[in-house]
């Protein structure tokens, strides 16, 4: 690979094959479309939010977490390049790039503390943060563009899925630099003001910036929908793994256990847990978490018992392995994708459930910025024709949501085994 | 002295049942595949194990590596008794007796390279350094036919064809050097012009590391171009065992005459025998009285309803179980 | 003699994410009357496809690209959407429902796997008045019980059984009772694709047998397709060599056994092992068939070929007579 090719892999793999783009559908170019268009559009509004930014260093923010994407781009692009040229080896290079991205991570946080001033410290976390998922984005379409491409239009899903939720990502990351209101000051405007030039989502019943809720309001969604999925996955894959491969008793007992969680409605048994619990993130987590877990459950379960007739497990045993050695080693990295893709499906229906919880009370109090909240106080005020206030979070909350499910459909299509041409 | 020697062996599964179901009935019914077998198998041979489908053969092989326990009786192997061997002796035994699965594409694990299915066997058994243990695996990919055998290391099973994932199979089987190797229908999933190959590196491997073998099938066709003696179960027993040559050209019990009359012989000039027994195989759960095979025997007799025919020698080393001898 | 079917230039593909599988190339076939031809080949030789491609059921990604099928029929043949004239048809050209009209009462075929072939929540009878019925709604329930239990007590299958379940029978009963639906309605052509591969040695033999019988009963022309030669040996008439989607030998049975012509029907005949013959040195064809979406120039087995030439690599030898009265197709014959 030479140089130009290398610079041109960095712009998106510009110079794919032709034939790539021959015979397809106009359906396909329709979705490709929308990937790109909507990443760029999102990355672009940012942009000129930033522009107008309350705490006056929105742009120079967005700068800096480019300048960091673009970074780590370009150190993925050099490892790759690398390996290409047969100078190390896969894994070599790969720790080279964790390397350097910590190193960046480092740079950048001494050059926060250096820098800025004593009330901004806390801006190299956005930088960092804000930075890497913007990484990600473009590695994403760098690395596994090309990739997932060839799996036909589930190809095309998880791209579009996985580019939306990071786009969301990023923006809840460095949404208190570009806001241009502070969420929480009250009387911007008229209270309850509808969208206008200057408010252009309008205003909440206190009189805060809608718009500007809007943009930071994910943070709490986010966090609650990737703690309770981790629980969920966390407990869920180890028990169903235990009970399916221990089988008797223990299987029996753990599955009249998760088969009466699954018993109950999902949102009910949600909202009489976190009732329990109180408020607070993690404690909506583990009631969300609680829901779901037999569905992981139930998967691994059904994987592990069909895996464990198999011969290549009973090979395992002729040749002396011992019981974790056949899970770890035989076991579970069969039985894992089909967790996986639940997982990733599992991230809209957290959400949804968190919004959920928010929209009956048991979300937050005033104090913070939360989609889940806004709808709840939207939806006492739609009645009397306020409709933006419902609108706006409602909206993002689906446009995450949808992320997940892209993802999680077209992952689902990809891993799941079809018969072979 | 035998190699291996299986005295009386009786493997009875209980018949599954549902959770409701067990609790209300007391009994329990029982498949049994395996109906009192006494095997012995000499160092250095081939033992063919043929028979039909639910005969118990793969059951046996099963038993003989020590992946079941017979509910009742022994196996011998090396002067000492392998169902009750246990924890770190059971590990180290793992590596004198090995088994190769029928389907070569299940038995190997779809997100392993093949070079680490083979390492893994040295892996389980904490031989060498993991660099010791790559050597060693690819002078095994050698040894079965796959080279170079870099270029094969990294490889994924769905990446190879049917013969060389069965070579594969081989290889993970003879890495530890073993003694005896119990092959499951080792060539029934290939295409028939790549049959003979295989074969003759089973052979080859035989030769090579001084292997014992248990050839299970139900090709009686190969089993002819491969074994030493022949041992044909029926419904759990074994019913005639001799040297192939006895065997094949003077098949002693009907059942034996009827399943080498039945092979389809590829040549059109070849009269089929028309002594193809009636009805198939009957469960296992209710074998018949008496001789199992009574209800479809040609020759049958009223003492075969009732008495067992016990299993005797009636030529040098040719033994059957048929109350006609 | 007139010919049950005659197939020209038959082409089917499988469009595939890597690209256009060929699994049936060009393939030219007639068969006569009262005669059972055997289509032999290893996996992947699209055998099975070609089998299929004749009831137009090949599955999905795969579509006939090319070539017609021609069927004889004797009676003009009513259906909703046209009516089939009687005389030679061609297949390729009729609609869904000619073609439902035409599967089971003139072509019927068997499937290998007679495990998930039956309905299980109906009894074997049911299947048989369903069959019937489908095709000849006049009939009656009782006359088509009696029709049923009449094949399958050819069979070897007790007629009061027609009340059981499919799970009450065993594999080989099962192939029986696919065997006697394909064949109640008389079929002028059957096609059995693998009918006893599942099975063992003596219950295939009876089978075969059987079919054998039914065949001389009810003047059955048939295909049978398997990789199992001496299966064929036993049954067949004439026997179709197919390599990589073309048919590359057509013999009768005795002059395929006795002088096979194109090399890889040899190299083949050699591989089978004989238990009359323990002496019997087996061998194998080195290497792997092509991959059939990247196909190579020339005859497909020129890799693998002990008597390659260099014509063998640029050009496909057209099947041509062979000394032994058969078709070929290799360079090595016709006296280029």
């Amino acid at each position: 690979m030479d140089k130009t090719k290398l610079v041109s892999g960095i712009f998106f793999q510009l110079t794919p094959k032709k034939e790539a783009f021959e015979g397809r559908s106009g359906k396909w170019w329709f979705a490709l479309l929308i990937l790109v268009g909507l990443a760029l559009a999102f990355i672009a509004g940012l942009i000129l939010v930033a522009v107008g930014s309350n705490s006056g260093m929105g742009l120079q923010v967005v700068t800096g977490t480019f300048i960091i994407g673009f970074l780590v781009l370009g150190g993925r692009a050099g490892s790759r390049y690398v390996v290409e040229q047969g100078v190390v080896t896969k894994k070599r290079a790969f720790a080279w790039f964790i390397g350097f991205c910590l190193i960046t991570t480092i740079a950048v946080s001494v050059a926060s503390f250096v820098f800025l001033p004593a009330s901004a410290f806390d801006l190299w976390f956005v930088l960092v943060t804000g930075g890497f998922t913007l990484g990600v984005m473009v590695i994403v379409l760098y690395d596994f563009y090309p990739v997932l491409r060839e799996r036909g239009n589930p190809g095309l899903a998880v791209t579009a899925g996985i580019l939306l939720v990071l786009s969301i990502v990023y923006m809840t990351f460095i949404a208190y630099w570009i806001v241009p209101h502070d969420p929480f000051t009250l009387d911007v405007g008229r209270p309850l003001a509808p969208p206008s030039s200057s408010l252009p989502f309008g205003t909440t019943s206190l009189g805060q910036d809608l718009f500007s809720r809007t943009i930071a309001g994910g943070a709490i969604m986010l966090q609650v929908a990737v703690v309770s999925v981790i629980v969920c996955f966390f407990i869920g894959v180890p028990a169903g793994l235990g009970a399916a491969y221990r089988g008797g008793m223990v299987d029996r007992v753990v599955s009249l256990l998760m088969d009466s969680i699954f018993a109950f409605p999902g949102l009910v048994l949600a909202i009489a847990i976190a009732a329990m619990l109180g408020p607070g993130i993690i404690n909506m987590a583990i009631s969300i978490a609680v829901v779901y877990v037999p569905s992981y459950y139930r998967v691994i379960r059904s994987q592990v018992l069909s895996i464990k007739e198999l011969p290549y497990v009973e090979a395992a045993v002729v040749m002396g392995a011992r019981d974790w050695e056949i899970l770890f080693r035989y076991v579970l990295p069969n039985a894992l994708p089909s967790a996986v893709v639940i997982l990733s499906i599992n991230f809209a229906d957290a959400i949804l459930t968190a919004a959920g919880l928010t929209f009956v009370g048991l979300g937050f109090p005033i104090d913070v910025a939360d989609w889940g909240y806004d709808l709840t106080a939207g939806w006492g005020v739609l009645v009397i024709g306020k409709w933006w206030l419902m609108t706006f979070p409602g909206i993002m909350i689906v446009l995450l949501a949808l992320g997940f499910t892209l993802a999680g459909e077209g992952l689902s299509e990809i891993l799941t085994p079809k018969l072979r041409e | 002295m035998a190699l291996i020697e299986a005295k009386n062996i009786k493997m009875y599964f209980p018949v599954q049942r549902g959770f409701i179901d067990s609790l209300f009935k007391g009994e329990t019914t029982f498949v049994r595949a395996i109906d009192d077998v006494s095997l012995q198998i000499e160092k250095g041979e081939t033992l063919g194990l043929a028979g039909e489908s639910g005969s118990g053969k793969t059951t046996m092989g099963r038993l003989c590596v020590r992946l079941l326990k017979p509910t009742e009786g022994q196996i011998i192997y090396d002067g000492e008794d392998i169902g009750k061997i246990k924890g770190k002796e059971l590990r180290l035994l793992r590596r004198r007796l090995q088994f190769t699965f029928q389907d070569p594409t299940s038995s190997l694990n779809p997100r392993l390279s093949v070079g680490n299915a083979i390492a893994d066997a040295l892996k389980f058994q904490r031989l060498g350094t993991p660099a010791e243990r790559k050597e060693k695996a690819e002078e095994v990919l050698e040894k079965v036919g796959l080279s170079p055998a870099s270029s094969f290391y990294d490889r994924l099973p769905h990446q190879l064809s049917g013969g060389q994932k069965q070579r594969v199979v081989f290889g993970r089987a003879i890495i530890m050097e073993p003694e005896f190797v119990v092959t499951d229908e080792p060539v029934a999933m290939v295409d028939v012009s790549i049959k003979a190959q295989l074969l003759e590196l089973m052979l080859d491997l035989k030769k090579d590391l001084d292997l014992t073998y248990l050839f299970i099938s139900h090709d009686l066709a190969t089993a002819r171009h491969v074994c030493d003696r022949i041992a044909i179960m029926y419904l759990g027993r074994v019913i005639e065992l001799g040297d192939r040559n006895q065997v094949y050209e003077n098949p002693l019990h009907p059942y034996t005459v009827g399943l080498i009359g039945a092979i389809p012989v590829p040549d059109p000039k070849a009269r089929r025998s028309e002594a193809i027994p009636p009805g198939e195989i009957p469960s296992p759960i209710n074998p018949p009285s008496g001789c199992r095979f009574h209800p479809r025997c040609p020759k049958c007799m009223e003492k075969c309803k009732t008495e067992d025919p016990e299993f005797r020698e009636v030529d040098t080393g040719h033994s059957v179980a048929c109350h006609l001898f | 003699m007139t010919n049950a079917l005659r197939i020209q230039d038959l082409t089917v593909e499988y469009k595939t994410r890597r690209g256009v599988a060929r699994a049936v190339d060009r393939v030219q076939l007639s068969l006569e009357e009262n005669r059972t031809l055997g289509l032999a080949g290893e996996s992947g030789c699209g055998k099975s496809t070609l089998g299929r491609a004749i009831m137009r059921l090949v599955p999905h990604p795969g579509q006939v690209a090319g070539g017609n099928i021609y069927i004889n029929i004797d009676d003009d043949i009513p259906c909703k959407k046209g009516d089939i004239p009687k005389g030679e048809v061609d297949i390729t050209g009729l609609n869904e429902e000619q073609m439902r009209v035409l599967r089971g009462k003139e072509i019927a075929y068997i499937f290998q796997d007679p495990m998930t072939s039956l309905n299980p929540m109906l009894t074997i009878g049911n299947h048989f008045i369903q069959m019937i019925q489908a095709h000849n709604p006049e009939i009656e329930k009782e006359e088509a019980l009696d029709r049923g239990k009449e094949v399958l007590e050819g069979l070897g299958i007790l007629p009061e059984r027609v009340t059981d379940y499919p799970h009450q029978f065993s594999g080989g009963m099962r192939q029986r009772v696919m065997i006697g639906l394909g064949m109640v309605l008389r079929p002028r052509l059957l096609i059995s694709d693998e009918p006893t591969t599942s099975l063992d040695v003596i219950v295939e033999a009876q089978i075969l047998e059987q079919m054998a019988e039914l065949k001389k009963t009810f003047n059955l022309t048939m295909i049978l397709i398997t990789h199992n030669l001496g299966v064929l040996a036993q049954t067949a008439d004439d026997i179709a060599i197919m390599y990589c989607g073309r048919i590359v030998e057509l013999a009768s049975t005795e002059n395929l056994f006795e002088a096979p012509q194109h090399p890889y029907a040899q190299a083949l005949l050699l591989s089978v092992p004989d238990v009359t013959k323990p002496n019997k040195k087996l061998v194998w064809i080195p290497g792997a068939p092509p991959d059939l979406v990247d196909p190579i120039p020339g005859c497909m087995f020129n890799p693998r070929c002990p008597m390659a030439m260099d014509i063998c690599k640029t050009q496909v030898p057209p099947l041509i007579e062979s000394e032994t009265g058969g078709l070929v197709a290799c360079h090595l014959y016709g006296g280029k």
